[in-house]
């Protein structure tokens, strides 16, 4: 170039190539900060079985938590991962492995499926003695997923759990069935069709049937026995974000064009959409919830709407905001309590609802009732119990939320301090 | 309004949806949108390369003249740069002007590295946060999730292979080679021909590292710079040229 023979007489060699190196800063800068922020972090929701509250939490752990005393009863730590660097980013490093599905817990067993593509299965007797994993003998096991030619084995779906084995949905594309007992394999590997790139949502039972929606919008029905894919599918133009949730003959589910989709399974187009005219302000991420003929959906634009199973009406809106009065996205699916639904917005804001009006009152912070309800994001799925709400925050605490008293009750920090 | 708000609301934000668009209007493909998005960043930023192809025009013709100069004061190099800045000021040539389009496309660099990331979404954090940033435009949300398979490339990662980079550093030393004149003293040399070996080095290293989306970005631009510097000066430039030291 004209300009590096300018150069060259105006510069000595260091200067060029300081020069260039502040050039390329920005770039490596913002190559640093993207690079850590493709970390998977994970958002694991709570479980409570028999006063017992199971949760996955943010530095790979999984823990325990009496429900009465808001003691820790046990905490298991599974094996970091290594981080993958991307571009000029701070090269790999170990990080803690991400949870994102819900811990399933069968009588004294606890499952779990991990980001580093692993179902785990964990025997509360076991981890309270804190033997070494897995004790073959108190039922524990440990499977890895194939990778088998794809990106990623990651497990990032609940996984769905029928009398006698657990399925499991990877990002390889494909479902899995493993015995509940041994954790071997149930069905045939050459039978397990790939279903998409990769797989996110959580697989729904019903009958001796599996329904899986996949990213790139499909809806596919396997054999519960064999893996095998059976003949009704359901195409659409846009993906799916959420896990689809059955009513009766009907498939429920949130879709990248900004729908709500009722699929009649059998049927090659939607029953409706929702809303009817159009699009909502956002993706229905968060899985919708049915109940007495009315679907209950979270979006991300801020909104939970009521709507008539059947016909796809809107029955009512309900807006949730942040602590500046702006909408905040639903991410977590709602929770039913009685009539009561309870909402969590992405802002820490928790709502009780009147599922039969859309009334509802922000649940206020103790400290400062200016503030979010709790002092932290909330993306993970929560549970309820007994008028006692189980929320895990970004913060990595669990909070629990009294819905009487309008107010948390207590919180627990997850993080475990070596 | 923050410094990272205003970068997401004027370049971050446009580029990961005119990219997403392109690629549902392009079949699904994401490369083919990165190659048509590098060809509108190129057509946006014409007017500038066509002052840098005018300018390097410019003083491949005052290149005798040039040399007529390092022979004179070789030796006296602060006089041989006073003669050297007259006569670019006589010509109207600003040597540093070429400069721009390439500081003009740090911020695109920056916006599709960013773009690219989010938008192949590879974690569930991703793609949530790709939720927010996305318009309203149906074209946009219908084409989520993007194939990230380009030709033999996971636009995500880098080229396992290699070619991308060799390509990279191949066409950016063309291009560099098209414009940069020959130096007569032996220690000009030296130094220009370190110049015309850092950058390409330095880009095919970086290929190495970043999404090769981001690597098949420059490739495409490097063509394109390639063509029009072709045709715009009329041939190979200082690529066929040779100095009088090596003519010899």
């Amino acid at each position: 170039m004209a300009t590096t023979q300018y150069l060259s007489y105006r510069m000595k060699q260091p200067k060029i190539l300081f020069l260039i190196v502040i050039a390329l800063l920005p770039l490596t800068l913002v190559s640093c900060i993207s690079g850590s922020a493709q970390l998977a972090k994970g958002w694991a929701g709570t479980a409570v079985h028999e006063g017992i509250i199971y949760v996955g939490t943010a530095d790979g752990r999984v823990v325990t938590i009496n429900s009465s005393t808001g003691n820790l009863e046990w905490s298991y730590s599974i094996a970091p991962v290594t981080a993958p660097s991307s571009g000029l980013a701070c090269g790999p490093t170990l990080a803690p492995t991400a949870i994102y599905g819900t811990p399933v817990v069968d009588r004294d067993i606890v499952y779990i499926g991990t980001y580093s593509g692993k179902v785990l299965a964990l025997n509360t007797s076991a981890r309270g003695e804190d033997l070494p994993f897995p004790q073959a003998r108190y039922g524990e096991w440990e499977w890895d997923c194939p990778i088998a030619n794809a990106k990623s084995n990651a497990i990032v779906a609940d996984l769905a759990m029928s009398e006698d084995a657990l399925h499991v949905a990877s990002s390889n594309g494909r479902v899995y069935s493993l015995d509940k007992g041994s954790g071997d394999e149930n069905w045939r590997r050459e039978d397990i069709p790939v279903l998409a790139e990769k797989l996110w949502a959580s697989p729904v039972i019903q009958g001796d049937t599996l329904y899986v929606s996949t990213l790139d919008g499909h809806i596919y029905a396997l054999s519960l026995e064999t893996g095998e894919l059976l003949d009704w599918f359901f195409e659409s133009e846009a993906g799916f974000t959420s896990s689809p949730v059955i009513d009766e003959d009907t498939i429920f589910l949130g879709s990248f064009d900004r729908y709500l989709y009722a699929v009649k399974i059998g049927s090659d187009v939607p029953m409706w959409k929702f809303p009817e005219e159009k699009p909502a302000g956002n993706w229905f991420w968060a899985s919708p919830i049915v109940n007495e003929g009315i679907v209950y959906a979270g979006c991300l634009d801020g909104k939970v709407y009521a709507i008539y199973a059947e016909t796809g009406e809107e029955l009512w809106q309900f807006e949730s905001q942040d602590s500046r009065g702006k909408p905040a996205a639903i991410v977590s699916p709602p929770v039913l309590v009685g009539n009561l639904l309870i909402v969590a917005n992405e802002a820490g804001n928790v709502y009780v609802i009147n599922s039969e009006t859309g009334d509802g009152e922000r649940i206020k912070n103790r400290e400062n009732s200016d503030k979010s309800t709790i002092d932290a994001q909330i993306r993970a799925p929560f549970c309820a119990q007994e008028g006692l709400v189980y929320i895990r925050g970004e913060d990595n605490q669990l909070y629990v939320v009294d819905i009487e008293k309008g107010e948390v009750s207590w919180k627990v920090n997850l993080t475990i301090e070596e | 309004m923050g410094f990272i708000e205003v970068w997401y609301l004027i370049i971050g934000n446009p580029v990961l949806n005119v990219l997403i668009a392109l690629s549902h209007l392009l079949s699904g493909s994401f490369g083919l949108a990165i190659i048509v998005l590098t060809i509108i960043v190129r057509l946006i930023s014409w007017p500038l390369t066509k002052r840098q192809l005018k300018s390097s025009k410019t003083m491949q013709d005052m290149q005798p003249k040039i040399q007529e100069l390092q022979k004179k004061y070789g030796k006296n190099q602060q006089k041989l740069q006073q003669e050297m800045m007259k006569l670019y000021k006589e010509a109207g040539v600003n040597p540093l002007g070429c400069l721009w389009p390439m500081l003009i496309q740090f911020p695109i660099w920056i916006a599709l590295y960013q773009a690219i990331m989010r938008a192949l979404a590879t974690t569930p954090e991703n793609l949530l946060d790709l939720a927010n940033r996305l318009y309203s435009w149906d074209i946009v949300n219908q084409a989520i999730p993007l194939n990230s398979h380009f030709l033999w490339l996971d636009l995500g990662q880098p080229d396992p292979y290699m070619i991308l980079a060799i390509i990279v550093g191949g066409t950016m030393w063309v291009q560099q080679k098209m414009t940069q004149a020959p130096a007569v003293d032996p220690r000009q040399q030296s130094t220009s021909r370190m110049m015309l070996l850092m950058m390409p080095l330095m880009f095919g290293f970086l290929t190495l590292m970043f999404p090769s989306g981001l690597a098949l970005y420059w490739a495409v631009s490097n063509i394109i710079g390639i063509i029009t510097q072709y045709f715009f000066t009329g041939g190979w430039g200082y690529l066929k040229f040779r100095s009088p030291s090596q003519s010899t």
